[in-house]
């Protein structure tokens, strides 16, 4: 079962600003600034656009002399764990039954960037903490540091997939007795120009045809789309193993859950890989896709991404299921992304509401249960949500609503 | 370059990496250990005073220091040498 919930994004810090945001359909879209991930300002290349995280709210309770060397996705680990630990009451559980898996790899590039940039002229200079926090892996020790986890913690890579891939890998502890509680994280992918310009080369990354109209530009399952647009984002999913000790009030089961890989080291997505998912996780939840009420997609604007989802979402039979597409309003958080779903879905089944999808003017398809321009109130218990990743990633999770 | 500034940038190097330590006054005698500053933080604070005066001496030449007037001392040498 899922007990407690973090989430740190463009459009929102915390569970309840996230879906204040998420139900009005506000958007953080704009060209990228953070030091390192800019485009110089040469005019040698166009901005990049994409959601930035505008200011960080870090508890004081974090000790400063830490935090001066947390990298932003670090730091935004913390308070998105803080979040989650508090309202699932983690303090009361003994911590060597706690584990923390970080799902996401190679999450702080553009700290590293920055680090070789200031030290391109005399590396001799290189500070020693490098030597631990160029490793992604200084997330585990940090987060167990400042939380008492003493159960396990690693990191999960799995491209865009990372975080549900972290909430399956923390429901197996779970389910395996290796503890009792396990909390998954979709790390903060915290990219360089780098990475931008590979994702744009490579023809991933949005946007050209809305380059100069930001709020435009991110357009999941929309004809208009023309790639992916990054957004800052990290969520915190606590799972618990059923019976161990009383919630008042859990988000939901996990039902069932699937993973595939299509062989192919390739951007590409797989139809076949996502159908083997979508139907190995309702396979595993003992449900017909009939039983499925919403659908919270992987969709993140891509051209071919969308349209196999779409495919793989028809062939399976849920059309009929409601569905919008949260990366429209969060952008695509990559290793982040997985969990932030997660999180939205649950969030949206608590409050028995569905956000709309922003630009969604001319669907692909237009027979799927689309929301739309307006949030929707809609009364349902069972959801699935997808996550894709390159290198031939897919992944499934269904869950129902806690009663 | 006198002793007290790289003294002096010892202790400012010290109080980026320990910030609870600003306000403390700092004399010779005052050890980086006894001050809570762990390995890493040690190491970091003498990169970081080498960076500022542009000298290159290897950490394990330092390594003898038993207080942060000793570790100016020793750099000052070092550095002038």
């Amino acid at each position: 079962m899922i007990t407690g919930l973090g989430v740190t994004t463009a459009v929102g810090q915390g569970k309840d600003a996230f879906t204040a945001a998420l139900f009005e359909g506000r958007h953080a879209f704009a060209p990228l600034r953070r030091p390192g991930r800019s485009m110089p300002a040469d005019g040698s290349a166009t901005a990049f656009l994409g959601a930035e995280i505008a200011e960080l709210a870090v508890p004081e309770a974090f000790p400063a002399r830490v935090l001066r060397t947390a990298s932003l996705s670090a730091r935004t680990a913390l308070v998105t764990i803080a979040e989650a630990w508090h309202e699932a009451g983690l303090d009361d559980v003994d911590p060597t039954r706690i584990g923390l898996v970080v799902g996401g790899s190679n999450v702080q590039q553009r700290e590293l960037t920055q680090a070789h940039a200031r030290h391109a002229d005399h590396p001799e200079f290189v500070r020693p903490t490098y030597g631990l926090t160029f490793m992604d892996t200084d997330l585990c020790g940090l987060c167990t540091e400042l939380f008492p986890i003493r159960g396990f913690a690693h990191t999960l890579g799995g491209a865009s997939a990372s975080g549900l891939l972290a909430v399956q890998q923390a429901v197996w502890a779970v389910r395996s007795g290796q503890v009792d509680v396990c909390i998954a994280l979709g790390a903060l992918m915290d990219l360089s120009y780098w990475e931008f310009l590979a994702f744009r080369a490579m023809g991933a990354m949005g946007s050209h045809r809305f380059a100069d109209d930001p709020g435009s530009a991110c357009r999941p399952f929309d004809r208009q789309r023309d790639g992916f647009l990054f957004g800052e984002a990290c969520g915190a999913v606590v799972v618990e193993r059923e019976g161990v000790r009383r919630h008042p009030e859990p988000y939901a089961r996990v039902l069932g859950m699937a993973t595939a890989v299509d062989g192919n080291r390739n951007p590409d997505p797989s139809l076949a890989g996502e159908i083997s998912v979508i139907e190995g996780a309702l396979a595993e939840a003992g449900l017909s896709a009939s039983d499925i009420e919403y659908v919270n997609p992987h969709g993140t604007g891509s051209l071919i991404g969308d349209d196999t989802e779409l495919r793989a979402l028809a062939e399976c039979g849920l059309r009929d299921a409601r569905i919008n597409a949260t990366k429209s309003i969060t952008g695509h958080g990559l290793s982040a992304a997985g969990a932030v779903e997660v999180v939205a879905t649950l969030l949206q089944m608590r409050e028995q509401r569905l956000h709309p999808t922003r630009n969604l003017v001319d669907p692909v398809d237009d027979s799927f249960g689309w929301v739309r321009q307006e949030s929707v109130p809609f009364a349902f218990d069972t959801a699935v949500s997808l996550s894709m990743g390159f290198g031939g990633l897919s992944s499934a999770i269904c869950l129902r609503k806690w009663q | 370059m006198p002793i007290q500034e790289v003294f002096d940038l010892v202790v400012k190097h010290t109080c980026e990496v320990m910030p609870e330590l600003d306000g403390h006054t700092f004399v010779a005698t005052d050890s980086l250990r006894d001050l809570g500053a762990n390995s890493m933080d040690r190491a970091e604070i003498i990169m970081m005073t080498l960076e500022s005066l542009s000298v290159t001496i290897p950490l394990v030449e330092l390594a003898g220091a038993n207080n942060i007037g000793e570790l100016a001392k020793l750099i000052h040498d070092k550095s002038t040498s």
